[in-house]
Parts: C-alpha cells; sequence; structure tokens
C-alpha cells in the first residue's frame, strides 16, 4: 500500500517541490523517514505517531516508511508533518491523494496544525508547477492567498481532515487577501518629533525619495539615531510585487506574525556592531540562510556606530551594495539572496566625537582622525551618496518652541512624487540612488549653466569622478522632488553640500 | 586650502604601490619609509664651503648635514608651531608660508604634523624652495604619512638631518634638530604653541642664536595661543602679514619690493572680496558669518528662516565664488 502527498520547502529563500511517499508493508512494527532530513524531520515520526492516534485515526502497526524526494535534497524543519501524516493515513486507508494538492504545516501532539515558515515561497512555487489546491496552517491561510488563485483550506486540526477524506465533507474556508501593515520594526518617529537638524532632515527625505545610501555623521548624543529611525515613516508602501518578495523573506526568515498577509511598510532593520559578516550577508550551516541585509531588502539597514563594525563584516556589504543582491555558498549548495536597500551609516566624526564642533575642542591627532576615518573603506564609501554632519543640539535649541515643522506625512507626499516621476522614466529601472554613469547621461541631462557650476564644483573641490556622478545622481532626485524635469542650478548647488567633508 | 587629511590618506597609498600581497606588517618592505627612489644623498661638512653660513655662526653648528635634494642658496625663514593646530593656525601658517616663498624666502620647517606640514605645502605652493630639518635619518621619514610631501620638498628644496641613515624618530632627537631650523633661519615665526612645547624651545633657541622671532597671534580662549602670546609680551613681533616679517630684514629689501606691488594688487582685489558678494541674497549668508568661529549650516537656517534646501545652495554659490571654506558643515569666511 502506497500514498503520496505533495508539499514543499525553502531553499535559500527560494520555494522546493517535496513529494512525501508513505510506504506500508508487512514486518515488525516500525515508522522509518529517509530523505536527508535534519534533526526536526527525524523527530516528526513521534510528532506523526501520536498525532495520528489523537486524531481519531489509528497509526497502523505495521512497518511503514515514508521517504522525501528528491532524496539529495537536504531538508529542514517542521513544515512536513502533515504531508507526511496525509500520506500514512492515506495508504493505511489505501485511498490515493489528488496529485494536485499539497499539504503543508507542523503538528502537535493532540493532532492541531500549527504554522510553518515559508508558506509564501513555497505556494507560489508549486502553484507555478500546476499544484491546483493547498490545505495550509490556518494562521498561514492569508499568506498563501498572496501567492496563489487556486483555493487554499485552512486546516486546524487533524481530526478536520478526517470528514474531509472519508466523508468529502468541506473544510472551512479562510477569509480573503488580507493587507497588513505590521512590519517587526517599533513605530517610526515622526519627523515632527525631532527637533532642528532641519539639514539632515533634508538629507532623509533625498535619501527616501531616491534610495540612496546616507552617511550622519556627528558627534555622540547629537540625535543621529532617533533620525535613522523616522525614515520608514517617509518611505512610500510598498507596491505589490516589492511586498510579496518582502513577505515572502520575512516568512521564510520566521518574522511573519501568525494570521499576518501582505506586508506593505518597508522593514527596517539594525543591527549591533558586534555582528558578524555570516550573520549580516548570510550564512548559515549547511544551507544558506539570508542574513541582515536580506530581512532589510526594499526597506533600511540602519548601522549605528558603522565603525565599530567588524571590518570583514563591512567588507561583506560591497556586493549588495553594488548589486542589490548577493550570493552566498555553503556546503550544501548556494542561493542568491536580494539585498537592495536604503543604508543608513552613523559615525562619529573622530575617535573623541568632538571634530567639527564649534564649541568643544577634539584632542585627535590627525593620524587618528585618518585612522578612524579609513575604518569606512573607500569601495563603501564611494556607494554612499549622501554624507551630512548632524551637530550637537543646545539646550536652548532643543526647549525652544519651532515655527516650522514639516510632519513626515508631509515630507512622504514629496517623496512619492518623486518616486513617481522616476518609475515614469524608467519604469523598470533601478531608482536614482542605484543609477549607473550611463544612465545617468540620459536621465540627468544639465544644461548649459548646470554644466559651468558642476564644472567648477569638481576644479575647486578636487570632485573624483565617482564624486560628480554621486552629485548628479542626488540633484536628479532633488529636482524630481522639486517636482521638475529638467535639474537646474539650484539643484546641483544642493547637492553639492551632501558631498563628504574634511 | 587644501585638505591635509586628503593628502594625508595619498601619502599613505603612494608606497603601496610597489607592494605584493596584502597589506600588514611587512619586512621585506623595509623601503617604505624611503623617498628617494632615484636621488642620491649628499654629506655636508662643516667645512665644506656648500655649509650654509648662518648654521655655521651658531655656538654647535651639526659637523656635518645629509642632505636630500639640494641646499637652497636663498634666505630662509622658519615657520614652527604645534602638532596639534586649529584650522586658523594650519591657514595662518599655509599663507605665511606661500607669501615668503612667493616673495623668493626659503621656509625652512620641521616636516612634522600640523603648522610645519602646513607651512612645507604653502612654499610648495610659492616658487621657492622649502628645506625641511628632519629628527630622523633621511630613509626614515617621520610622521610616515608625509612620505609624499618629502618628496615634494626633496624635488625643489631639501630635505636635511644630522642624523645617520636608520636614526629612529626618538623624544630626544626632536629639541636638537631645532637648533638647526632656528641655526639656519634668519627669523622664526611661532604660530601656535602651546606652553612647553617644542616650537617654543625652537624660538628659544632662536633668540640665543641671535635671530629674530615672530608670533602670529591666536585667540586669547585657545589654548595653543598661550605660548605664542607670551613671546609676543617678551619681544616677539606680531606678524599679520608677509610684510611684518619682511621689514626686519635690511637684506630682504628686494624681497619686499617686489611683495609690495604684489600685496598692493592683491589688497585692491581683497578690498572688493572683503565687501562680500554682489549677490544681495549670497551677502545676506555671508554677512553672518565669522572669519575664525565656524558657524553650522543648520544654525544658519534658524537665523536667516530659510529653509535647509535654499542654504546648501546659498552656502555652494558662495564656496564656488571662494568666499567662503566649509568644514564638516561648518562654515567660515575665506581670509
Amino acid at each position: 500500500m502506497l500514498a503520496r502527498a505533495l508539499c514543499g520547502t525553502v531553499f535559500g529563500l527560494d520555494g522546493v517541490r517535496v513529494e512525501v511517499e508513505a510506504d506500508i508493508a508487512d514486518g515488525l512494527p516500525g515508522f522509518h523517514i529517509v530523505g536527508l532530513g535534519d534533526r526536526a524531520l527525524q523527530e516528526a515520526r513521534e510528532r506523526v505517531k501520536i498525532a495520528i492516534n489523537n486524531s481519531g485515526f489509528e497509526f497502523p502497526g505495521r512497518r511503514v516508511t515514508v521517504n522525501l524526494a528528491p532524496a539529495q535534497l537536504p531538508k529542514e524543519g517542521t513544515g512536513f508533518d502533515l504531508a507526511i501524516a496525509a500520506a500514512v493515513v492515506n495508504a493505511a486507508g489505501d485511498r490515493p491523494l489528488p496529485s494536485d494538492a499539497a499539504w503543508l504545516g507542523e503538528l502537535a501532539l493532540d493532532g492541531a496544525v500549527r504554522p510553518i515558515r515559508g508558506t509564501l515561497a513555497i505556494t507560489a512555487h508549486l502553484d507555478r508547477l500546476g499544484v491546483r489546491r493547498f490545505y495550509v496552517p490556518s494562521a498561514n491561510v492569508a499568506e498563501a492567498r498572496i501567492a496563489t488563485a487556486a483555493p487554499v483550506h485552512g486546516v486546524g486540526h487533524l481530526r478536520d481532515l478526517k470528514a474531509h477524506w472519508e466523508a468529502g465533507a468541506p473544510l472551512t474556508g479562510a477569509p480573503g487577501l488580507r493587507r497588513d501593515v505590521v512590519s517587526g520594526a517599533p513605530p517610526p518617529v515622526d519627523l515632527a518629533d525631532i527637533r532642528g537638524q532641519p539639514h539632515a532632515k533634508r538629507a532623509l527625505e533625498v535619501a527616501a525619495a531616491g534610495a540612496h545610501h546616507l552617511l550622519l555623521v556627528g558627534p555622540p548624543g547629537a540625535g543621529k539615531t532617533l533620525l535613522a529611525r523616522a525614515l520608514p515613516g517617509i518611505l512610500p508602501a510598498l507596491p505589490h510585487q516589492e511586498a510579496v518578495e518582502v513577505t515572502s523573506i520575512a516568512s521564510c526568515v520566521g518574522m511573519l506574525p501568525p494570521g499576518a498577509g501582505l506586508l506593505e511598510v518597508p522593514p527596517f532593520r539594525a543591527p549591533h556592531h558586534t555582528i558578524s559578516p555570516a550573520a549580516l550577508v548570510g550564512g548559515g550551516g549547511a544551507t544558506p540562510r539570508p542574513g541582515e541585509v536580506t530581512r532589510a531588502h526594499r526597506g533600511v539597514l540602519f548601522m549605528d556606530e558603522i565603525t565599530e563594525f567588524r571590518r570583514d563584516a563591512l567588507e561583506s556589504l560591497r556586493q549588495p551594495l553594488e548589486e542589490g543582491k548577493l550570493a552566498v555558498a555553503r556546503t550544501r549548495g548556494h542561493a542568491v539572496l536580494p539585498g537592495r536597500f536604503i543604508l543608513v551609516a552613523a559615525a562619529n566624526p573622530c575617535p573623541c566625537g568632538f571634530a567639527g564642533d564649534p564649541k568643544r575642542f577634539c584632542e585627535c591627532t590627525p593620524l587618528e582622525r585618518q585612522r578612524y576615518r579609513a575604518r569606512l573603506s573607500g569601495p563603501i564609501r564611494d556607494r554612499i551618496d549622501l554624507q551630512v554632519t548632524v551637530p550637537r543640539q543646545a539646550a536652548g535649541e532643543l526647549l525652544r518652541a519651532e515655527v516650522v515643522v514639516e510632519a513626515s506625512a508631509t515630507v512622504r507626499e514629496r517623496v512619492i512624487q518623486a518616486r513617481e516621476h522616476q518609475r515614469r522614466r524608467r519604469p523598470q529601472g533601478p531608482l536614482n540612488g542605484a543609477l549607473t554613469g550611463t544612465q545617468l547621461r540620459k536621465d540627468a541631462v544639465l544644461d548649459a549653466t548646470c554644466q559651468v557650476l558642476l564644472e567648477t564644483a569638481a576644479d575647486r573641490l578636487q570632485l573624483s569622478g565617482r564624486a560628480v556622478h554621486r552629485v548628479l545622481r542626488v540633484a536628479r532626485t532633488i529636482a524630481d522632488l522639486d517636482d521638475r524635469l529638467q535639474i537646474d542650478e539650484s539643484h546641483i548647488a544642493e547637492a553639492l553640500q551632501y558631498r563628504e567633508s574634511g | 586650502m587644501r585638505d591635509p587629511l586628503r593628502d594625508a590618506s595619498n601619502a599613505r597609498i603612494a608606497p603601496k604601490r610597489g607592494a605584493r600581497g596584502p597589506a600588514g606588517p611587512d619586512p621585506s618592505r623595509k623601503g617604505d619609509g624611503d623617498h628617494r627612489r632615484e636621488r642620491e644623498t649628499t654629506i655636508v661638512w662643516l667645512t665644506d664651503p656648500a655649509y650654509p653660513w648662518l648654521l655655521k655662526q651658531i655656538h654647535d653648528p651639526p659637523p656635518r648635514l645629509y642632505v636630500s635634494g639640494r641646499l637652497p642658496s636663498e634666505p630662509m625663514i622658519a615657520i614652527v608651531g604645534s602638532r596639534r593646530a586649529t584650522p586658523y593656525g594650519c591657514r595662518a601658517a599655509h599663507r605665511l608660508a606661500r607669501d615668503l616663498s612667493g616673495a623668493g624666502v626659503v621656509v625652512v620647517s620641521g616636516l612634522a604634523r600640523g603648522i610645519d606640514a602646513a607651512a612645507h605645502r604653502g612654499a610648495l605652493e610659492g616658487n621657492t624652495p622649502t628645506v625641511a630639518v628632519m629628527a630622523t635619518g633621511l630613509d626614515r621619514i617621520y610622521p610616515p604619512e608625509h612620505l609624499a610631501l618629502a618628496t615634494a620638498i626633496a624635488a625643489s628644496g631639501a630635505l636635511i638631518t644630522e642624523a645617520e641613515e636608520g636614526t629612529l624618530p626618538l623624544p630626544g632627537r626632536f629639541p636638537v634638530r631645532n637648533r638647526i631650523i632656528s641655526g639656519l633661519s634668519l627669523g622664526v615665526v611661532v604660530v601656535e604653541a602651546a606652553e612647553r612645547s617644542g616650537a617654543l624651545i625652537t624660538a628659544r633657541m632662536a633668540a640665543e642664536q641671535g635671530r629674530e622671532v615672530f608670533c602670529v597671534p591666536g585667540s586669547i580662549e585657545n589654548p595653543l595661543a598661550i605660548g605664542g602670546h607670551r613671546l609676543i609680551k617678551d619681544g616677539a613681533k606680531l606678524v599679520q602679514t608677509v610684510e611684518d616679517v619682511l621689514d626686519e630684514f635690511p637684506e630682504l629689501a628686494r624681497a619686499r619690493a617686489r611683495t609690495h606691488a604684489h600685496t598692493h594688487a592683491r589688497t585692491r582685489t581683497r578690498t572688493r572680496a572683503d565687501s562680500g558678494p554682489q549677490d544681495p541674497e549670497l551677502f545676506a549668508v555671508w554677512e553672518l558669518l565669522d572669519w575664525v568661529e565656524p558657524r553650522h549650516h543648520d544654525d544658519l537656517a534658524v537665523v536667516m528662516n530659510l529653509d535647509s534646501k535654499e542654504v546648501s545652495r546659498r552656502l555652494t554659490l558662495l564656496e564656488m565664488s571662494g568666499y567662503i571654506i566649509g568644514d564638516c558643515g561648518a562654515v567660515t569666511r575665506r581670509a
């Protein structure tokens, strides 16, 4: 007696089809699972056996062998429980299961079905392979509905399936596609809550509009962290395709709250500076596992005290900063993980923190300052379009009532409009922050006046070719924020204020 | 003003060009601190006619000098000061050195960080060579990030030391070296010297050797100005412009005459520059700025009641036309 049940797993961030075969044969009673499973899968024997017995079925008292194909693919996790139970029960009852249905879920000992990771990625993959019916944990229904138009049945308990299989009773449906605004991050700071700092706030707006990387330099306590936390609040909601990517990643790494549907808020990740390169860009044991960079995909990666990060961790950021994705190779295969984010880095100006402070005297020697700055290497700096100094606020400034304070919502309107300009120019293409030199020649055409201004600046301020490109990218975004098709002199002039300072 | 940090980083990059493998301590890269790729070292003995005449007059002249480059014959003035100089001090040293060099005077200094380096860099912009007196051997440029600077100095002027090759930068060697700096020079200009600093030692030696002592004043709030201000109280001449230095030396009359015409032409343009930019929008910003105390971008935005992008625009235009200097978001007027 043999039965087959389809399910899937995640490798890297991609769904993979897995077929569960259960065979019941004469012999000594036993339960064996083969097919390169990890420890969690070996323990499925106990979970599945007890859950079957507690749900009104009887676990066959014969020799039960379960195989998970493709057998050479390493399998991790607990998402196979439901498919194994379905295959075993139906092999015992000698009922074939439909070949176009997939079964996902982890079993509790009482037979309840628990949510699993990666439902979205698995469902999307199986949907492409022609699966037409999905049985998923109730808490994962909203997620699965994002990926498929086929019927998705929420399974709350193994007992519900007994009636379904034996009498053809319908399963309780689940609500339709839910849009959630849940994200793992704390609620963003509103710009109106930050005193002063108009220059840095404006830089945040430009960073949000063009997806430019940003470096905030300032003494301790100047408000760099607060500013960074305000960035998600001025980013537009994710377009559908990007929201699906973000939700899928959150689901694969187990960050999606149970029952959540589409995440439309850009993620915000703030790894601590002691993080290892593997945790930052991805790694893991035998199979590739996404890191912080991938978790921040389409959102914000905030690196506070960036000069304190490990050198190898910082250097590992080069590929994602350059390409928006990264290749992770492990012993049992490699994966290409997405990682296109806005980097917000914060640093002190020098080891003592007071360089450039008009009130305090910096006690560092030029060599110390240079060594400190060199911790952020040239290739990383080259990718950071905006650099601003965040001065310490005087107590008087903090207490004084401010005349004009713009709320995040107002700024966000301008950001959305600037993004629309960019989408009109390049419907598929990158945002301004990722434009290449060739693309800039087309998108950021300068008139004669601007040309002269930029050439003078390049000459006087000794700007490198890369620095000129940075200025052009930023000027393009400033013009978009200004609702202008043509870059004018004031846009270039403003862009020049965000360059790296001495 | 050129950015000393950026220049310093160039100096670090330069020697790596020939290096193999990853950067790191590598005993085989001994030639790193060696600026002489093809130039030869000459030894000038006390008895040599080429030995600097002024240096021969001090009571303990070095018996021999190791020279890389060419010992200039023009009159020399030393500029010395703190290694932890303020931006103001560096600007002052840079400008004074450039003007002295433009007047045909050789600027002597010690190749140290801060004021010394600013003086050498300023002098390199003039048309007279500059001389660096080192405390280490010619094969050990100290500090190492001044390798490129040393190479530039030796290309037109000279690096001088009494120390043999391989001599390390030991603390005791620097005060001894200072007597050569003052000994070579008609006078010593002190720019920013804290109390008990090397620059003050040089000034004291200059006085003992019968040379003129000058001082560029600083802010009374600046601890680095205390030593220099004490010199002024004790009779050192206060220096504002290059003419204050040249006036003291009858033998520099011709240099003075040359500078006179030069500065007059410049003063005329300066008065125009001092009256600020023509554009009323830019003038409104410029008017709020100071020559010494930097003012931050955000501060200007609040005071002028302008939004940040407008302040950015005006500051860039002012910087482009040379009216102001920006540093880490804070700006000062260009003197």
